[in-house]
């Protein structure tokens, strides 16, 4: 029998999503979100590099709820990233692969990711005078 | 691009209900992947209420549905006792052997699907034909440049032990159909399964080959398409870690790089 | 079309590239790299944060937050494509597609950090 006429059998739609799962899909995700976050940082430097009224037109720019909802989103991005970054480092290097340690870790990440995001926001707002 | 939904002759469709017999003390619901190549149709999910009174394992409610329900439900199983690796199958989401599955560790609703992202021979039973060829690929047998010695050739218990957590492996491919990089570029990429094989002999102190070894492995496709993701050390059924086989793997061919 | 070939010649395909270390070991230096440059950014943004156009100015004028700078979006850019590289790779099959894609992300990548280089020497060496 021609074996192109077979079924493929169901994976994503059936596959558990475990810890390991979703925090490796999560990376992906907040690694090509942060690539388009970094149009933002380039738009910074060539408006602090253009002069004071650009500086001031990217600085309004920022002031926007929805820009500013995009950031909380670009922190939690980068902090989420940055954590599960070190997590795969350190598994490069052949560390926490025991199925209870990486599971254990996954969640880590995750908590610390939102603990960091909390903090940078948290720190923004005090320094902005806000709190 | 990777297709993430079902092509359209596999999507599943609602099947047939075989209600629990009168009197049935402890039953339980199945839910199984059906299909056939012989009706033309898609492939469909049956629903089997089944008194699991003399049940331990999910495989002997399987048997027993076949058994006595629907003769015609197909799988593979050989020697019940998570050894031959025949009877891997997706057990409520997650890969595993059927046969080593207690039914107590299940929830109350079972759900069985053939192993994930696999061309389907029938029912329960994928075609295993590519991941066998890729085990083949690697040549996984002792390869020796030097003259046969005497008798057996010799390895230290250091040695040996490194062995250990690989020779186990019996190939049931729930690991390598858990991956997602396996399920979007399994035609290139080796998987957890292959790879811990292909490593087994790379570490073995008897074998003379492992530069050449490295040099097959060492492919954006055949070894670095593992993300680390983790699910098949998550689901192997025998306990064995492939995705810390792989990392051990890459830190070799980054060894030799000075 | 029905397939002829033998099982092993599909799975040896067009056989090993013996390559595919250096993209992986230039990922995790460029990571290592952001790991350290990635918290001094942070830091650096929530100390410009509210302060003025002459505040923000001086500091990136400083030759060790240039440095820095530059640095870091050499590691950013660079990083960014090798990632994207492996997620066009994991999911884009269509060749032609692909292709066109790769090249799209070095082109921005480059591009990008180069505008961010000079964007930055402009401000440390005033313009």
């Amino acid at each position: 029998m021609d074996s192109s006429s077979r079924p493929l059998s169901p994976h994503l739609g059936i596959y558990r999503w475990q810890v390991q799962m979703v925090t490796s899909i999560l990376h992906r995700v907040t690694g090509i979100a942060l690539a388009v976050g970094s149009l933002l940082l380039l738009a910074g430097l060539l408006s602090l590099a253009a002069g004071p009224s650009a500086y001031a037109a990217f600085r309004a720019l920022l002031a926007f709820p929805l820009v500013q909802l995009l950031l909380l989103g670009w922190t939690w991005a980068f902090a989420y990233h940055l954590c599960n970054g070190v997590r795969h480092l350190l598994q490069d290097a052949g560390l926490g692969f025991a199925r209870p340690v990486f599971v254990r870790n996954g969640w880590i990440v995750v908590v610390l990711s939102l603990l960091l995001t909390a903090a940078v926001w948290i720190a923004s707002l005090v320094i902005g005078g806000a709190l | 691009m990777a297709e993430f939904s079902l092509p359209q002759n596999s999507r599943v469709q609602k099947g047939r209900h075989h209600p629990a017999p009168a009197g049935a003390k402890k039953v339980r619901t199945f839910r199984i992947y059906r299909w056939s190549p012989d009706d033309g149709q898609n492939p469909r999910l049956d629903t089997f209420e089944l008194d699991v009174s003399n049940c331990p394992m999910v495989l002997d409610a399987l048997l027993k549905i076949k058994n006595e329900v629907d003769a015609t439900l197909t799988l593979r199983r050989s020697c019940r006792e998570g050894i031959c690796g025949s009877c891997a199958v997706n057990i409520n989401g997650v890969n595993t052997l059927a046969c080593i599955t207690g039914m107590d560790e299940c929830e109350d609703e079972i759900s069985i699907y053939p192993l994930p992202h696999m061309p389907v021979v029938k029912d329960l039973v994928p075609d295993l034909t590519h991941f066998y060829a890729q085990h083949a690929s690697v040549r996984p047998w002792l390869r020796t440049e030097s003259a046969a010695p005497d008798r057996e050739r010799l390895q230290s218990p250091e040695d040996r032990k490194k062995l250990d957590g690989l020779y186990e492996c019996i190939l049931c491919a729930c690991c390598s159909t858990a991956c997602p990089s396996y399920w979007w570029n399994g035609d290139r990429y080796l998987g957890p399964a292959i790879l811990l094989q292909a490593y087994r002999w790379i570490v073995d102190s008897r074998d003379e080959d492992t530069g050449a070894r490295l040099d097959e492995l060492e492919d954006p496709f055949r070894l670095y398409r593992c993300h680390t993701i983790m699910n098949c050390t998550r689901t192997c059924p025998k306990g064995l870690n492939p995705a810390l086989a792989i990392a051990e793997i890459k830190k070799l061919i980054l060894a030799r790089r000075g | 079309m029905s397939d002829l070939r033998n099982p092993l010649q599909r799975a040896r395909g067009l056989g090993s590239a013996k390559d595919g270390a250096q993209h992986w070991w230039r990922q995790r230096v460029t990571a290592a790299a952001l790991l350290v440059l990635g918290i001094w950014f942070v830091l650096l943004v929530l100390a410009l944060l509210r302060g003025s156009y002459a505040a923000a100015q001086t500091a990136l004028a400083n030759p060790f937050n240039a440095t820095l700078m530059v640095a870091f979006v050499v590691a950013l850019f660079w990083h960014m494509q090798l990632g994207l590289q492996v997620v066009i790779e994991d999911y884009v099959h269509t060749r032609g597609v692909e292709l066109a894609l790769q090249i799209l992300v070095r082109l921005f990548a480059a591009l990008a950090a180069l505008l961010a280089i000079i964007a930055v020497l402009r401000i440390a060496l005033g313009g």
